[in-house]
């Protein structure tokens, strides 16, 4: 017995230590309240991507701890909620789906760009941070691109607890809230969304292909999507 | 001189539970306010506490917030606090970090926006309050080590560390959205940590003390 022991007791120390070392949070699917705005008047279809049925992220502290975040569903939920209230028809369709087979005025496709966040050890401070960066491409009825707009979203939380797993689902809650506040202020300004609305764009300016990817590699047109996000912190002139 | 003795034990741990006490009590505290407009609360009426943005640079804690409104509402002459998460989902998107408004100006735009108005009516909310500020390490110092044995343990030291609480609250009057004035609180604590086999910890609990003398000023700026 006693030989058993001796024989389980380092491999239970060293599980203990790893365990010691990492960190998993998990996401709870997140609820957006109803916003305080009037519906932009457009039948919008939501692509759900592959990617946002099961997103994780993982971050590794340099010589100290690795972190998990399992985002889950949580930002098809988050969109699907956010354009439930921000448009007057919503058409939830999935990532194999063929948008022919739907009537809509304009196809909504977020994507993410980039996550990422700091835990207090890298930022000396006492807040965990998460940073999202969300793309939402747009194609009018007849398929065409109408707009690719990037979403830069900030959370912040302070730390709570001993290993601060809370304080990081919160700041990501924060994150994806800050992306909906942008979103609902400046989407239809930077996208035009709204005069999708009854029909197709009368001439797509830019094949669609290539003006996607102009804006992956355009560092201008990133300067210009922060902008909206400066231009609304602290006020509320965006009309 | 056998009579005398027991007395000995007794005073010295009067001694000691005074020095405790009095050295755990090392905050020095400045509370003040400065008028723009006059105040005071109708039956029924209610104050949100919210911290400024994080995206501004703010880094109050939301446990000082929450002790904030916790000692508002304490006490016979409480004031009626509506939580802030309460405030802000309900006015979804118009209070988050990066779209509240940084100044009372904005006020008047906001309250024209869909809703809002009659949310703010619903809710009772007169006064919102804005806290700004933190509690930092400014200074620390000493040294304390401590080893374990087959035989025991024990810490040999004296470590010492000072916190400095600054706050301010701006209070918007949302019965004419303007500023009601500011109350700021700044106190300055030092803690000690004296180990001779077994470490004192005389704790300065210098934000907890902010947060009452900010609450006790706020109050009585509010009601008048």
């Amino acid at each position: 017995m006693i030989a058993k022991i001796r024989a389980t007791l380092p491999a239970c120390l060293l599980v203990l230590a790893l365990a010691g070392c990492s960190a998993n949070v998990t996401m709870d699917e997140p609820t957006i309240p109803a916003p305080r705005i009037a519906k932009i008047p457009v039948q919008v279809a939501l692509r759900i991507p592959e990617e946002f049925e099961e997103f994780v992220h993982e971050e590794n502290v340099l010589g100290k701890e690795a972190w998990t975040i399992n985002l889950g569903r949580a930002n098809a939920t988050f969109f699907t909620q956010l354009f439930g209230y921000m448009f007057d028809g919503l058409t939830v369709i999935g990532p194999n789906d063929d948008a022919r087979d739907f009537a809509f005025d304009a196809l909504i496709e977020p994507s993410i760009d980039g996550f990422e966040f700091s835990v207090p050890n890298q930022s000396k401070t006492e807040a965990f941070a998460v940073w999202i960066r969300y793309r939402l491409r747009i194609f009018d009825s007849q398929g065409n691109n109408a707009s690719n707009w990037t979403v830069s979203a900030y959370g912040k939380s302070q730390k709570q607890g001993l290993r601060g797993s809370d304080s990081l689902r919160r700041a990501a809650v924060l994150a994806m809230r800050d992306a909906a506040a942008l979103i609902i202020l400046q989407m239809d300004k930077a996208t035009g969304v709204s005069s999708l609305a009854g029909g197709a764009l009368a001439e797509p300016s830019i094949e669609p292909a290539r003006m996607a990817a102009e804006t992956d590699v355009n560092p201008a047109q990133d300067e210009a999507d922060l902008d909206f996000g400066v231009f609304a912190i602290g006020g509320i002139e965006d009309e | 001189m056998n009579e005398s003795t027991p007395l000995l034990p007794t005073r010295a741990i009067a001694v000691f539970g005074l020095l405790l006490f009095c050295l755990g009590g090392c905050v020095t505290s400045r509370v003040e306010n400065a008028r723009e407009n006059v105040t005071g609360l109708k039956e029924g009426e209610a104050v949100v506490i919210m911290a400024k943005s994080y995206h501004q640079g703010n880094e109050t804690e939301s446990d000082y917030v929450t002790c904030i409104e916790d000692a508002l509402g304490r006490g016979s002459k409480g004031l009626r606090v509506i939580p802030r998460q309460q405030f802000v989902d309900s006015l979804f998107p118009w209070f988050e970090p990066r779209t509240a408004p940084a100044e009372t100006k904005g006020l008047s735009t906001l309250m024209a926006r869909p809703g809002v108005a009659q949310i703010v009516e619903d809710l009772g909310v007169r006064y919102i309050v804005w806290l700004d500020g933190d509690t930092e390490t400014v200074a620390q110092g000493g040294s304390l080590s401590c080893a374990a044995g087959p035989g025991g343990g024990g810490c040999f030291g004296f470590a010492w560390w000072q916190k400095d609480a600054d706050y301010e609250a701006s209070v918007w009057d949302l019965d004419g959205y303007e500023s009601a004035g500011t109350v700021t609180a700044d106190f300055s604590g030092t803690s000690f940590l004296p180990a001779l086999v077994v470490p004192i910890p005389l704790i300065a609990r210098t934000q907890s003390a902010a947060c009452k003398g900010l609450a006790q000023q706020l109050k009585a700026f509010i009601i008048q």
